[in-house]
């Protein structure tokens, strides 16, 4: 095992600066998805709450339509399928992983609608052939799978492994359903819960090929004062869960104290905001993203290039909205080779989570074949 | 330089109140850093790895409300300053290892200077009660840095799917039967953990086979360990293991009396032990083993130069 132990900088975020390839560094080789088939319209769902709501959910968020679970899918079909088109993506092998680690927050298999034991990572290596990999389950809330590459990019970094991937597969529609059997109102806790999709994500991250740009920076913190703003819980309404949110708080506190996290990050990086070609936050709704990316710009000064928004077809897709969001731009090669991206994670706890990295030669393996 | 056990704390539940597994962890928590003569505030990583709780919330992570439960870092994010971060790491009962490994990652890397790992478990609310033994119990520990030689040096991990089938567990969904209530509960999720026989025996099968091609990897043998800290601590598992692996009870840390059906807090039981009788202390090797579902074995070589 490598020494890599520098001097501690005096940092709030738990942050880490892995490096390019030329500095021994890491990257994420590919990027999988896997989206169910059967989509969901916003004005289909609205249409079967229980009660007369007049809630205008598209014009509100933005999302249009929603991918959901048909007969069959669940956590562990959604992570598996994923972890597949991820290895399509990638000059890997199964064989190949060294650590794999499972980040959902739903992790329904067979009969359960949450399995506890073995954990869900063991179910998916098993899937994908990756058995001799070490593996674990994570739970971080939406910032699941960030916190997975936090951790392997550290595995990495240090010579431990050479690769790892983190997977979420994410069946979260069913707290649409126990919402729209109770809610009654645009002030409900439970109106973020009409936003999910899903969906399932996968990341290979592993040691960067010499020369190769990789990821500059990655942090993470929990601001845990605020760590009852979004509770969920087994529903008692339907199978599934319940989900509460104190949207309208959570956004305030969001925007209040990420700026300065930001600033952190992308001070670390040696760069400014203005030189981030794609910023990527975790999709909640449109009006929430345009109103944050305002504040970061009155805030820091400057603003990133491009801000990622895709919840018109895919509404909030949980710990995998980074990674869905990053695949579909790579596949429709919006993304190219040298541009820089910030992946911006944003979940209850209040966990806030940032990596910084440079697109190489990855983008090759999209869009043209798949 | 390693990573270096600070402190390590197991409690079993008391007094007249119901426990709940967020307050088993705080109380475990706040033990361990008073144990420790350390602050909330000087936690730089806290990773919870307990499974079975009364309300199965899905998130936040459990790690978070202990976090502001025990009051590590609450103030507004400034540029400079540190913060804590929080997440929960889920392996059954070889989730503590796995935190361990982590942490470690993260103390030699420079990213954290303290990382505190806390486990705790409530009975579940299970459809076949008393099937399998919970203990409601709480354990943390802490994990610093020094120049010392000392600290854990190498980890191993290894999964037995063939016996995934022997300790499964997870939420189903009950429909309520009768005369449904208007707005009354439509149903409940039900805890259902379904452990065949047999289960512990193979436990220890895999244990002993996974802990010979450890040590064989580090050029050891079973001789070279002066203590091994096993978790679980029920005698089905860890007496034959004892016997296959050839090690004298003296050479084992056991948990005490209160904590016997401890489950993911079992590890860190065991390890408060062998501080407290000064068995850690005198331990050049020392060897952590967790078995659990999956069947998962994870083990910890903690190595310390003695005078």
């Amino acid at each position: 095992m490598s020494e890599t132990r520098g001097k501690q900088p005096d940092h709030w975020l738990a942050l880490e600066s892995p490096g390019s390839g030329d500095r021994g560094g890491c990257w994420i080789e590919s990027v999988g998805v896997k989206l169910p088939s059967r989509t969901l319209a916003t004005r289909d769902l609205m249409g079967r709450t229980s009660h007369c709501t007049r809630i205008q959910l598209e014009r509100l968020t933005g999302i249009h339509e929603r991918h959901i679970v048909g007969p069959g899918e669940n956590s562990f079909t959604l992570a598996a399928g994923a972890a597949r088109d991820c290895l399509a993506h990638s000059r890997r092998q199964a064989s190949d992983i060294e650590m794999l680690i499972n980040t959902s927050i739903t992790r329904s298999r067979g009969r359960s609608s949450q399995s506890f034991e073995p954990p869900l990572s063991l179910y998916v290596k098993q899937a994908i052939g990756a058995a001799q990999a070490v593996n674990f389950d994570v739970s971080n809330a939406c910032a699941g799978m960030l916190t997975g590459v936090f951790v392997l990019q550290d595995c990495i970094t240090r010579g431990e492994i050479d690769c790892g991937m983190v997977v979420s597969g994410e069946y979260i529609s069913h707290l649409s359903w126990n919402a729209a059997k109770q809610i009654r109102s645009l002030f409900s806790k439970q109106l973020a819960s009409l936003t999910l999709g899903d969906a399932g994500a996968a990341v290979i991250v592993e040691r960067a090929p010499e020369g190769s740009a990789g990821i500059d920076v990655i942090g993470f913190t929990t601001l845990a004062e605020h760590s009852r703003l979004c509770l969920a819980f087994p529903s008692t309404v339907g199978p599934g869960a319940q989900m509460y949110t104190k949207s309208r708080t959570l956004h305030k506190v969001a925007i209040e104290d990420m700026a300065p996290l930001v600033a952190e990050a992308i001070g670390e990086a040696g760069i400014d905001l203005a030189d981030i070609d794609y910023l990527i936050p975790h999709q909640t709704s449109v009006r929430a993203i345009r109103q944050g990316t305002q504040a970061f710009a009155r805030r820091l000064g400057t603003k990133p290039k491009h801000v990622v928004v895709n919840l018109e077809e895919y509404g909030n897709t949980s710990s995998t909205t980074l990674f869905v969001a990053l695949h579909k731009y790579l596949e429709e090669q919006r993304i190219h080779k040298g541009d820089r991206v910030m992946l911006l994670a944003l979940a209850s706890g209040i966990e806030i989570g940032m990596a910084i990295f440079t697109i190489d030669s990855q983008v090759e393996r999209y869009g043209r074949v798949h | 330089m390693g990573a270096y056990i600070e402190a390590a704390t197991a409690l079993a539940s008391h007094g007249w109140r119901k426990p709940t597994a967020r307050r088993l962890a705080d109380e475990a928590a706040q033990a361990c850093l008073a144990h420790a003569g350390r602050q909330p505030g000087d936690v730089d990583m806290l990773i919870n790895t307990g499974v079975y709780r009364e309300d199965s919330m899905g998130e936040p992570a459990l790690a978070a409300l202990i976090q502001e439960d025990i009051g590590a870092n609450l103030g507004r994010p400034p540029t400079g300053g540190h913060g804590t971060f929080s997440f929960d790491l889920i392996n059954g009962t070889c989730g503590v290892i796995s935190a361990i490994q982590v942490e470690t990652g993260f103390l030699r890397s420079g990213v954290i200077r303290l990382g505190a790992i806390v486990t705790s478990e409530v009975e579940p609310d299970l459809r076949d009660p008393g099937t399998v033994p919970f203990q409601p119990a709480g354990g943390a520990m802490l994990l610093g840095w020094d120049d010392s030689p000392a600290g854990f040096t190498d980890f191993c991990a290894k999964t037995f799917p063939e016996y995934e089938d022997l300790f499964v567990s997870g939420l189903t969904w009950q429909r309520r039967r009768g005369l449904r209530v208007p707005r009354g509960a439509a149903g409940r999720h039900q805890m259902v953990i379904d452990a065949k026989p047999g289960y512990e025996g193979r436990l220890a099968d895999c244990a002993e086979e996974t802990t010979r091609r450890f040590l064989r990897r580090l050029g050891m043998d079973v001789g070279d360990i002066d203590l091994l800290v096993p978790a679980p601590a029920a005698p089905d598992f860890l007496d034959p293991l004892r016997v296959k692996l050839g090690i004298p009870g003296d050479r084992v840390a056991y948990v005490t009396e209160d904590l016997e059906g401890a489950y993911t807090t079992g590890l860190i039981a065991a390890l408060q032990a062998a501080v407290k009788s000064g068995r850690l202390g005198e331990a050049r090797n020392t060897l952590m083993l967790a078995a659990g579902a999956g069947i998962t074995v994870t083990l910890a070589l903690y190595r310390q130069a003695l005078p």
